[in-house]
């Protein structure tokens, strides 16, 4: 199938989604209470744009996820490299850190609260928490999957291990690096929405969970709506630079 | 030998051309448009006679190998085997041993051996009767209850070629079954291959890059050129019967393989 | 001088954890209100058992029939996708594109839908153990190694032959991993759906206990749920350990190809 068929099979898929959406509340198939039409979506989707609550919430959240993410990203990494390069250490907490990735960690949202209270330290503690362990697994990683024998021809010819560093690992751990940005700022953004939903004054994790309480459905929806747009937004960025970083791969 | 009873009767027996190739074409389409990847090709294998084609990388041996057992299909030509045309898969008159250990890693050695069997709805006790004498015949008697990944590398090669006999077909196809084995392990095996080739009298069709192995294995060499593969030349092996190691170092066997490699190295 | 084996070292900090569990609050460090005694937390989940263990039994019923869904329609969606090549070349970079969606967001919907009853949990930890399902059970059919199918054309296999001899049995160990991180995951969905908007369930004890200041009986619950992923864990271990007896023991362990699946996970 050529790329063409598939982005148009791709568009044609896209507007039967959003043509459901629409005329299926429309026509009462499904009732409009519980999934309003597309339009009416859209609609509030710029209400709600426009309304200066709404815009305060989105930037409130947007600082909390950027500040966690850069805490969590560099500290991750830094242990993640250490757990990577020195075995002693990294055999003793690489299993602990695989149990800990396994067990929902929202359920320490309430000491979170007790020693931050509800506002933006406490979003930005809990999602650096959250987002912290998928860090060091995968820069951990990324570190061994830099071969060896690349290591050893480039120590045989001399190299220093500040150019090893340079001209071996980063090249090599490119690819990595992004995919585990990628995947920090799911982890990242999510926790902030769990954190917002759960206990908090402001927010837009706070507004949609008000908005679901109050059976506002048509905000809810909105809502969702602009979250969803970007946090693939973020994805579909950083996947095309790792497009662009691994032409070398096969 | 019990298992000798199970298998076909003796190539002194067999008669006629087990392997026949007419007119032989092969055309894919590629990026650039359409590629030529054999032509003319030629080619009769008579009944028990052990054949091994050679040539450079691309020179599509493994593309034919994949005709001959029906796995691919042809743009012109036929291909006959064991007098009749071969278009699917047909497990009763062809085996196929891979390069690299194609052995089903959840099944042990005995399982992966019956497993064409199986897929034959075989009763249990005879399948399994049937692959114990096969594993016994490729001196792996009690390892069947082996994973693969419990195995060596040659042993591994030895189940795949007790599968590949295990229906007693007339014809065994070998795909550098030995490449993936350090030379030690391979010079032992291409000797108990030939052990078995004279056990069971199979027709054999080998594809290998060693030019040693060519030339110790064959009765007749196969050289083929590049882009498209056509058959250069073919290259009679008339050193005697049983092989051994010593002959490796003769004058005789330096000038096969000399000739052999001749017509490689001048193929652009 | 020889170090401790790295696991008499974990067990140490283990075992250090809980000896500061117990010490920091007994001697101040902490206020209670902050990290109440271990003892104390033990002694109140005993006191109330009867309470956690109702709670339990409708986390445990919600757990079950949630990772009945997820794993039902990730095998069978990740079967179509990974197999047949129209579909993935169409829906598997769809698919991981809505994946960077925090689906907790979809959380407040299901509960307008379906009420805060479990039915909503189940449906949220439904989705949220879904897409590692899915996508495991995607990749494991998609990097069947070639020759395995090429030989069993060469044997003559048919088509359903070829599915329920090569295809399932190679795609097992990818599965299993899916299904042990989607089954992870959906006890991580539940818990947190409970937590948010819910009246029963572990992690509504969470989070009543925590309105209402009761440390040690938040931490009670804090310890049921760790105990139910541990207990998770060691089953799904189990299950693994007798379905994959043919693998080498070194792809069992956590290679980075294992933990990539893995890095789909939890929050």
């Amino acid at each position: 199938m050529s790329t063409a068929a598939v982005i148009l099979i791709r568009i044609g898929l896209l507007a039967v989604f959003l043509g459901a959406w629409e005329f299926l509340p429309r026509t009462g198939i499904v009732n409009p209470m519980l999934l309003p039409p597309l339009s009416l979506v859209i609609d509030t989707l710029f209400d709600i744009l426009g309304r200066g609550d709404f815009r305060e919430a989105m930037l409130v959240t947007t600082a909390e996820v950027l500040v966690a993410f850069i805490i969590a990203v560099p500290l991750g990494g830094a242990i993640g490299v250490l757990a990577a390069e020195h075995a002693y250490f990294g055999a003793i907490f690489r299993p602990m850190l695989f149990y800990v990735f396994s067990i929902p960690k929202s359920i320490f949202l309430p000491m979170f609260i007790l020693a931050f209270g509800i506002g933006f330290e406490q979003k930005v503690a809990y999602a650096t928490f959250s987002t912290i362990f998928i860090v060091i697994m995968s820069a951990s990683a990324a570190v061994e999957s830099v071969k060896a024998d690349y290591v050893l021809v480039a120590q045989s010819y001399g190299a220093t291990r500040a150019q090893i560093l340079r001209r071996i690992y980063i090249p090599s751990m490119m690819p990595i690096l992004l995919e585990t940005l990628r995947i920090s700022m799911i982890f990242n953004f999510t926790g902030v929405m769990i954190a917002e939903m759960y206990a908090s004054r402001t927010g837009v994790g706070h507004m949609i969970a008000n908005w679901g309480e109050n059976f506002m459905l048509p905000q809810l929806f909105a809502g969702v709506v602009v979250l969803a747009v970007a946090a693939m937004s973020f994805n579909e960025l950083v996947r095309y630079m790792e497009a662009r970083c691994s032409t070398w791969r096969s | 030998m019990q298992h000798m009873a199970q298998l076909s009767p003796g190539r002194e027996q067999s008669q006629g051309a087990a392997v026949e190739v007419r007119g032989l074409g092969h055309i894919y389409a590629g990026r650039d448009g359409a590629v030529p990847a054999l032509a003319d090709i030629d080619l009769t294998v008579p009944a028990g006679r052990f054949v091994v084609i050679v040539g450079p990388s691309g020179c599509g041996k493994t593309s034919l190998l994949m005709m001959l057992a029906g796995l691919r299909t042809q743009t012109s030509g036929t291909i006959l085997v064991d007098g009749r045309p071969i278009a699917t898969p047909d497990p009763s008159r062809v085996g196929v041993v891979f390069q690299e250990a194609s052995l089903y890693p959840w099944l042990t050695a005995v399982e992966n051996v019956e497993f064409p069997l199986v897929l034959k709805n075989a009763p249990r006790d005879e399948r399994r009767a049937r692959a114990e004498a096969m594993l016994n015949l490729v001196g792996l008697s009690g390892f069947g209850g082996r994973y693969p990944h419990e195995l060596s590398g040659g042993m591994k090669q030895r189940v795949s070629i007790a599968r590949g006999l295990v229906q007693d077909p007339p014809v065994l196809l070998m795909d550098e079954p030995f490449a993936a084995l350090d030379e030690q392990t391979r010079m032992t095996m291409g000797h108990e291959l030939l052990r078995i080739w004279s056990q069971t009298s199979k027709t054999v069709v080998f594809i290998t890059h060693s030019l040693t192995e060519a030339v110790y294995l064959a009765d007749e060499v196969i050289v083929m050129s590049a882009r498209p593969g056509r058959i250069l030349d073919r290259v009679p092996i008339d050193l005697p019967r049983p092989r051994t190691y010593q002959m490796m170092a003769t004058d005789v066997f330096g000038a096969l393989r000399e000739r052999v490699w001749h017509q490689i190295r001048d193929v652009p | 001088m020889t170090r401790p084996s790295p696991r008499t070292v974990r067990r140490l900090i283990g075992l250090g954890l809980l000896v500061l569990w117990e010490a920091v609050p007994r001697f101040g460090l902490l206020p209670e209100l902050f990290v109440p005694p271990l003892t104390k937390t033990l002694a109140v989940l005993w006191l109330d058992r009867s309470i956690y263990g109702a709670a339990l039994l409708v986390t445990l019923y919600e757990v079950a029939v949630a990772m009945l869904i997820a794993c039902g329609v990730g095998i069978l969606t990740g079967a179509i996708v990974g197999g047949v090549a129209t579909m993935r070349n169409l829906m598997l970079p769809v698919f991981s594109s809505l994946y960077a969606v925090p689906i907790v967001i979809l959380y407040p919907i299901f509960t307008a839908w379906f009420g805060i009853g479990s039915e909503s949990k189940i449906a949220f930890a439904g989705v949220y153990g879904f897409f590692p399902v899915m996508l495991s059970t995607a990749a494991g059919i998609r990097t069947i190694d070639e020759q395995y199918l090429l030989a069993a054309r060469s044997m003559g296999a048919t088509l359903p032959q070829m599915i329920a001899r090569v295809i399932i049995p190679a795609s097992i160990p990818t599965v299993l991993a899916g299904l042990r991180l989607g089954g992870a995951l959906t006890i991580i969905g539940v818990v947190v759906s409970e937590m948010l908007t819910s009246a029963s369930g572990i992690g509504y004890l969470v989070t009543m206990n925590r309105t209402i200041l009761d440390s040690p009986r938040v931490f009670a619950a804090i310890i049921v749920v760790l105990a139910l992923s541990v207990v998770f864990d060691i089953i799904v271990r189990a299950v693994e350990r007798r379905t994959l007896v043919w693998q080498t023991a070194g792809r069992r362990t956590a290679s980075p190809e294992a933990a990539a699946p893995a890095r789909l996970a939890t929050v």
